[in-house]
């Protein structure tokens, strides 16, 4: 086992039937690491948590902490603590006896347990609140108490599943910050589960991207989104525009594609793109949109085009543009500046860097 | 009031029905399986205004057929048992206490002893084996939960005479399990009309009652919160202890309550199971209405037994209603 690998899934395979399937599933934990699995719903993700909890059985694979075989233990044995997504505090007991349930099971003196829950309910910043029942909290502070309950046992791994789905949307930004510092003051390896990207983007040091029970990428939030493996990665994480199209021609380090509607993008050519039929991913942010003969349309990822749709949204304005040929793609601008003047039926030009292209398998 | 005019057999039972299913009984199920304060509070909150008319017609035809039908003969009941007992006149128009001092007696205290211990070791039975019977139903998947509680409500749909030919059958001196015995050369047992007998009867009836609360108690348990005390380090019997059974608390005292007071008033099991010289309650108070004609005490009797009933309705819905306090956070929780 390398040094600094907490974790360790090796082929973690679970079969509901032979559609159904999750897995072969692989990967590495590193200690102090937050690590995300993300996907859209039914992709295994759950499952994979939930095998690591102990509370589905593996069909083939097997998972090691910290070098140890975790997988032929039953759940209550297994040293993970996990924060379920409604919480799953317990209604009949107070905030107090919530978090000392695993304390009072390991046969903590009580004193003990006085000062450990104490001292870990000022640490999720609800000192106040030990005599409450869970029904008297906000749904904010529920979650504290259920990170709290974890916590209190410093288990080797703190999982959550899709701890802040339940929250609304101010709730859920605070919270993904208190958990972040949270989880970066104490140092504990943490897993993630959850279906929202920018979730994963922002509190991640890794994210593993799942798809139909099997890993599509992992990597750094940079490279899951500014090098996608596949177009499903591409699609799922942020907005995209994808261009189907052939490379024609390669020069030194740059590939010339030609799309389906007959227009020629310049990439660099980054990756193991192939040679064949591609995708070029484009992030809407990077598209520049300027009006008609303006200098920077001397470029070669230069394209004519028509605005067909505007959409407002406040701090970005969304633009729907047809290029010659009839490829439709959509641009993400600041709402400042010429971006504002924009308006449906006004032609305009497309500028794209060649190195903000991506060149994907098709 | 039939009171002036006592009629010989104006009405057979003057309390009600079977007796198989007392007063309290029916309408006593919906009671504890809606046991929720916060969520009916809200309705009625919301919908105050508009509903009320609404209200009385919605629960006036049957609040009409509880006042003719059960209210109106139970005070005739009550009147009944404040009067002396006349061998020619059945009910003399006289006021007395002597039909409650009697049950004082040592034959009536006996005869109460034994229909409230066979009342508790039904319901102890029923809760034992209904707990596990009603955590199943209640974490099955939906289609074996639905097989699973038509096979549960089955001995209601039977009629009682059938199913206790059935156990007669059974557990007669010649029946399924003594021939069973002899033929492995092991004396035969006397089973039918003993206590066992009444019990094994009583259990089969009433375990419906049981399981029903019980299911409906532990189906709002959200099996998370399970998962949630394994994670943090409890086994199965842990987890069990300190989350399904506090949580499903509520759920089993209503079932408990519903079966005993069922028990202690059946009639019908006890009379044919049972032995002769061992009787209920009901198979004595059948006897005083039909047999010996002494309705007043027959009254006493009946009363006593629905006044003890009640009370421990009411201290049972107490009980409830406290570990009921906790409850909407399950709901709150969990969406």
């Amino acid at each position: 086992m390398p040094d600094g690998i907490e974790l360790e899934v090796v082929g973690l395979t679970r079969r509901y039937s032979p559609e159904v399937t999750v897995g072969p599933i692989s990967f590495e934990v590193r200690a102090g690491e937050f690590f995300s699995l993300l996907g859209p719903s039914g992709c295994g993700k759950t499952t994979t948590l939930r095998c690591i909890a102990g509370f589905e059985a593996l069909d083939a694979g097997s998972i090691r902490l910290r070098g140890e075989r975790l997988d032929d233990k039953p759940p209550h044995r297994r040293d993970v603590g996990l924060v379920f997504q409604n919480y799953a505090l317990f209604p009949h007991l107070t905030v107090f006896d919530n978090i000392a349930f695993g304390l009072r099971l390991r046969h903590v003196a009580k004193p003990q347990i006085a000062e450990r829950v104490g001292r870990i309910l000022r640490l999720v910043d609800l000192p106040e609140m030990a005599a409450r029942f869970p029904a008297q909290l906000s749904g904010g502070q529920q979650q504290r108490v259920a990170i709290a309950r974890s916590l209190v046992l410093e288990p080797q791994i703190l999982m959550f599943d899709e701890p802040l789905s339940n929250l609304d949307f101010k709730l859920r930004i605070q919270m993904r910050d208190e958990l972040k510092s949270l989880q970066r003051r104490l140092g504990k390896t943490a897993i993630y589960v959850t279906h929202d990207q920018t979730e994963a983007l922002a509190l991640s040091d890794r994210i593993a991207v799942l798809s139909h029970g099997r890993i599509e990428q992992i990597g750094t939030p940079g490279d899951i989104y500014e090098r996608p493996a596949t177009t499903f990665v591409a699609e799922f994480i942020g907005s995209s525009n994808l261009i189907a199209g052939h490379v024609v021609a390669r020069r030194d380090g740059e590939a010339i594609v030609e799309t389906q509607t007959g227009l020629r993008l310049r990439c660099a050519a980054n990756g193991d793109d192939g040679s064949g039929a591609v995708s070029v991913l484009i992030r809407p942010e990077r598209i520049r949109v300027e009006a008609p003969g303006s200098p920077a349309g001397s470029d070669d990822n230069c394209f004519a085009a028509r605005i067909i749709e505007v959409t407002y949204l406040g701090e970005d304005l969304h633009i729907g543009m047809e290029l010659d040929g009839g490829q439709v793609v959509r641009a993400a601008l600041k709402n400042t500046g010429a971006a504002r003047s924009w308006a449906v039926a006004q032609l305009v030009e497309i500028v794209v860097d060649p190195a903000d292209l991506r060149l994907l398998r098709r | 009031m039939s009171l002036q005019s006592p009629a010989p057999h104006p009405n057979p039972l003057p309390a009600s029905g079977a007796r198989e299913f007392p007063e309290n009984g029916p309408r006593a199920f919906p009671l504890p399986v809606g046991r929720g304060e916060g969520q009916g509070e809200g309705q009625a909150t919301a919908t105050r205004a508009s509903a009320r008319p609404v209200w009385g017609v919605l629960t006036g035809p049957y609040a009409l057929f509880l006042l003719c039908l059960l209210i109106v003969p139970f005070a005739n009941v009550a009147l009944y048992s404040v009067h002396p007992y006349s061998p020619t006149h059945i009910v003399l128009p006289e006021f007395t206490w002597d039909n409650y001092r009697k049950i004082l007696d040592l034959y009536y205290l006996r005869l109460f002893a034994r229909t409230l211990q066979l009342g508790l070791v039904t319901t102890i039975i029923c809760a034992l084996l209904g707990y596990p019977l009603a955590y199943w139903l209640a974490r099955a998947r939906p289609r074996m939960q639905t097989i699973g509680l038509f096979l549960v409500i089955m001995p209601l749909m039977v009629s009682t005479v059938i199913r206790i030919f059935g156990w007669i059958v059974i557990l007669g001196r010649k029946g399924l399990i003594n021939e069973a015995l002899i033929g492995l050369g092991l004396a035969p047992l006397k089973l039918l009309y003993t206590e066992t007998a009444v019990v094994i009867g009583l259990v089969n009836i009433f375990m419906p009652f049981m399981v029903l609360p019980l299911m409906s108690a532990i189906e709002r348990i959200p099996p998370s919160l399970e998962e949630a005390a394994r994670n943090l380090g409890a086994n199965w019997l842990q987890m069990f202890r300190r989350t399904i059974l506090p949580l499903s608390l509520p759920g089993l005292i209503s079932g408990s309550l519903l079966v005993y007071s069922v028990s202690i008033s059946a009639f019908v099991t006890p009379a044919l199971m049972g032995s002769p010289r061992e009787r209920m309650a009901g198979q004595q108070i059948y006897d005083e209405v039909l047999v010996s004609f002494n309705w007043p005490s027959a009254s006493s009797l009946a009363l006593t037994l629905v006044l003890f009933t009640l009370l421990l309705m009411f201290a049972a819905l107490f009980a409830t209603r406290r570990a009921g306090r906790i409850e909407p956070g399950s709901r709150e929780t969990s969406p």
